[in-house]
């Protein structure tokens, strides 16, 4: 008898276990087929004019290469920080400021965006007297690095010991030895972190509230000057009452949606852990 | 010759660490003016009374504090079993080729821009939330003081706290999950050969990463507590303390974003923002070394 009460247990536990996954992984197929069913009319009525017109003209063109703008400016900032840094921390691992190095990684990486959002307004925007591309560049820098450098360290330590022992009995220096001979070797696992840092930081909004400013009537043209977001649009249209710029939302969050599948999915399959 | 390296990176790191302590500076030195206005009423007092007159401002974020810890208990709360059965699951039970895909979904569910969750949990989650959820329980429920609030826009600290769960529960499962992988085969061996149940061998092996279950919980409490745009596209932005699932309130990182903007033109608002930012600089400092120390001493603990 109470063996099968056991067994009806087991029965019980396993449903709900199947269950509870379904669950939990239920919201994102919910939410890629909203943002296509709701978004993919948009941009289809739209056409070319949706992706490259302005806001007043019903496009998203100036939000679009705001993005890569910021994207790519945050990632020739902090890929080459993030890198030195990841390498310093995996050649000193035990040395205090390596251990603090890593603690404060890690800290950094969990950190809430929109602390260093405000912290870059009040260092760069206020006394620029004016948000700036180069202040949303240096928000979205600071929450890059900590990624990039964590995966740095991650995939130099995957690196065999004797290698290191290899190339220092062969009379290299350090600098040689880490930038000539161990990084190349971990370039694969570098580029993977550099990629979902990217990633990641293209869909950011909060960082760049106080920051970018935003600009939706004209294409960026300096880096001094506001910029906009697909994100930081996307946020204000949520915020208005009218249906037209819930529309637009859509439209725009499918644009948003398919940049960062695009670039996640492909690294994402091609090896097979990553940390987020 | 040979400190090239250190030449080198350690300008990188230098510049890692001054940002650091320059955000805990800068933070703190103009939050400043709150605490010699307000002291630590500012913390504990639920008060929001704009002015222009400087004299008759008066600010007290408690309600805000409140908020922020209610939502992100909430979304533990709900993702929890969720991500550990998640890891069950994927490592235990599921059929071989839908164990890769279950991993992959759940990673792009942890780097999906936060203000698509906005966006769908605006438009989409909080009206279901309300029509399928909030109003039953009210009407049958409402003598209970949690579901006590009329649920009439649906946005409220519970529709914050499900939407963060959804946000949190890939992170966390991400935790558990490698865990659970890392326990050594002869455990499983052993329990099954007592003659377990998968019902009873599993809760013996959960037993086992405990801690590492704990601390995938404190850090997903440390994300949610910090998440901001999905957040106050959700949660009504309204000071409101109370323990009713259904009232619209505020948190901390959504005050932020939405007072920010327009707080300069009053004398003492930029500077209590800034002191809200700094307890929540605290609370995600605290929360995530905590989480961060005892992953650490079980992964060092793990043969």
């Amino acid at each position: 008898m109470s063996r099968n009460i056991r067994r009806v247990k087991e029965r019980a536990f396993l449903c709900g276990v199947a269950l509870l996954t379904a669950l939990a992984v239920l919201p994102l197929f919910h939410i890629i087929m909203t943002v296509t069913v709701r978004g993919l009319p948009e941009v289809v009525s739209g056409g070319l004019r949706f992706l490259t017109g302005t806001l007043s003209e019903g496009g998203i063109g100036p939000a679009i290469a705001g993005t890569f703008l910021l994207t790519f400016l945050s990632a020739l900032l902090g890929l080459p920080v993030a890198f030195l840094v990841g390498l310093y921390a995996y050649e000193f691992p035990n040395s205090a400021v390596g251990r603090w190095t890593k603690t404060l990684l890690q800290i950094m990486l969990e950190f809430p965006t929109i602390l260093v959002g405000v912290f870059v307004m009040q260092v760069l925007v206020v006394p620029m007297g004016t948000y700036s591309a180069i202040a949303g560049t240096l928000s979205l820098a600071i929450i890059l690095t900590p990624y990039v450098a964590v995966y740095t360290h991650e995939a130099m330590r995957q690196i065999p010991f004797t290698y290191r022992e290899t190339s220092f009995s062969l009379g290299l220096t350090r600098t040689r030895v880490l930038f000539r001979v161990l990084a190349p070797m971990a370039r694969r696992g570098i580029l993977t972190g550099g990629l979902i840092g990217l990633a990641k930081v293209a869909g950011e909004t909060a960082p760049l509230l106080f920051t970018a400013g935003g600009l939706y009537e004209s294409y960026p043209h300096s880096v001094t000057a506001p910029v906009g977001s697909i994100s930081l649009l996307i946020y204000q249209l949520v915020q208005s009452p009218s249906p037209a710029d819930h529309r637009m939302a859509w439209g725009a969050s499918l644009v948003l949606l398919l940049i960062f599948l695009d670039i996640f999915v492909p690294i994402r399959l091609s090896l097979r852990e990553v940390k987020l | 010759m040979r400190d090239t390296f250190r030449a080198l990176t350690l300008p990188a790191v230098l510049a890692v660490f001054i940002i650091f302590t320059g955000m805990l500076v800068v933070y703190f030195t103009n939050a400043v003016l709150a605490f010699h206005r307000f002291g630590l009423d500012v913390y504990l007092t639920n008060v929001w009374h704009a002015s222009e007159d400087p004299e008759k401002e008066i600010y007290g974020i408690a309600a805000a504090i409140w908020g922020s810890v209610y939502t992100a208990l909430i979304a533990v709360a709900v993702a929890l079993p969720l991500s550990i059965a998640y890891s069950i699951f994927v490592v235990d039970y599921s059929p071989r080729w839908l164990k890769n895909p279950l991993i992959v979904i759940s990673d792009i569910m942890a780097g999906l821009p936060t203000i698509i969750y906005g966006l769908w949990g605006a438009l989409v989650l909080v009206p279901f939330l309300r029509d399928e959820i909030m109003k039953p329980l009210y009407e049958h429920l409402s003598f209970i003081p949690l579901f006590s609030y009329p649920p009439t826009t649906g946005y409220s600290y519970f529709s914050a706290g499900v939407l963060l769960a959804i946000m949190v529960t890939p992170f966390a499962s991400a935790i558990i999950r490698e865990a659970y992988t890392m326990v050594p085969f002869i455990y499983r061996e052993a329990v099954y050969a007592l003659g377990a149940t998968r019902l009873e061998a599993t809760r013996i092996l959960l037993g086992y990463i405990r801690p590492a279950v704990v601390s995938g919980t404190i850090l997903a409490f440390g994300r949610a507590i910090g998440e901001t745009v999905a957040v106050s596209l959700v949660i009504g932005n309204t000071f409101n303390m109370t323990w009713a699932l259904f009232a619209p309130g505020y948190t901390v990182s959504s005050l932020i974003a939405n007072q920010f903007g327009n707080a300069f033109i009053y004398e003492y608002m930029t500077p209590v923002l800034y002191a809200a930012g700094l307890a929540l600089f605290v609370i995600g400092l605290a929360v995530n070394l905590l989480g961060i120390r005892i992953l650490r001493r079980w992964e060092e603990n793990v043969p």
